[in-house]
């Protein structure tokens, strides 16, 4: 009993960092689109174009599924969406720095001082957020297997 | 309707309904809207239609690498150095001063144009939006 509660508390911890982070995330985004849009055309990976649309739309997503992971109704799906765009940015964030691109990663909005990007540190905190998400989502799978049975 | 989709739509609907939000509270451009300009900077075009003097506020390794002929480095490593050789360029010919660094979001060309305008009060200073990677395109 002790030692599924005690899961059962990391797991809520997990799932409130996650929660906490893609909220605080979004939110200074949504703020200030022009200066995120810019982030997000300074990876290269996509043109000027599509970038406003990723600057319109990606905050939004984050807070919505910030939000969702802790609303019973749409949780099991945001904690999805937010590891799929965990691995997204694992994989951005990779690309840049095998390319040697000196930029901001924009992750928390136009971040003051403009200070480059520090790879090494983006991919260990994007990692331990993946890991999180796993950790939440198997709890979830189980929490809806043992509802079915029972 | 599965379990997941439905849970998607609810989160793409609220996502969608947030987005057109920010559209009509004029708190994000048209994502189709020509990029604006931030004050302080100055496009390659209009730049290159005037005579200007070039600072570069990338790397000593991307300036030797290449650069903007007759641009002067200078980065916060090398400020001495690079302010005592823009100096006399400039004043024995005084005109539009264009500070550039690497790309569009390095930031680096805002952080020395700002330091110069303080250093060169009379000057007109700019950062090249883009940065190198307009002047290369």
């Amino acid at each position: 009993m002790g030692a599924i509660s005690q899961k059962s508390l990391v797991v809520l911890i997990a799932r409130l960092v996650l929660a906490g982070v893609f909220v605080m995330a979004a939110l200074p985004k949504i703020q200030d689109p022009g200066a995120f849009a810019t982030s997000v055309a300074a990876f290269r990976v996509i043109g000027p174009g599509l970038s406003g649309w990723v600057a319109l739309l990606l905050p939004w997503l984050e807070l919505i599924i910030g939000l969702g992971i802790l609303i019973p109704a749409i949780r099991r799906t945001s904690c999805a969406l937010i590891g799929l765009l965990l691995l997204l940015f694992i994989a951005l964030h990779t690309s840049a720095w095998v390319r040697g691109l000196d930029i901001n990663c924009g992750c928390f909005g136009a971040e003051t001082g403009e200070v480059s990007t520090d790879y090494r540190w983006l991919l260990l905190r994007n990692g331990l957020l993946l890991a999180a998400t796993v950790l939440v989502l198997r709890q979830d799978r189980r929490n809806n297997h043992s509802a079915l049975r029972s | 309707m599965p379990r997941f989709l439905r849970e998607f739509c609810i989160i793409a609907i609220l996502t969608s309904i947030g987005a057109a939000f920010s559209l009509f509270s004029d708190l994000a451009p048209l994502p189709w809207a020509e990029p604006g300009l931030e004050p302080g900077e100055i496009r390659l075009v209009d730049a290159r239609a005037l005579e200007v003097l070039w600072l570069d506020a990338r790397s000593e390794a991307d300036y030797e690498a290449a650069h903007i002929p007759k641009a002067i480095l200078l980065n916060e490593d090398n400020w001495d150095d690079g302010i005592v050789e823009l100096m006399p360029e400039w004043l024995t010919n005084p005109r539009p001063i264009v500070v550039y660094c690497g790309s569009e979001s390095c930031g680096t060309s805002k952080r020395i144009a700002e330091r110069l305008r303080e250093a060169l009060p009379d000057a007109e200073i700019y950062s090249l939006k883009g940065g190198w990677d307009a002047w290369v395109q």
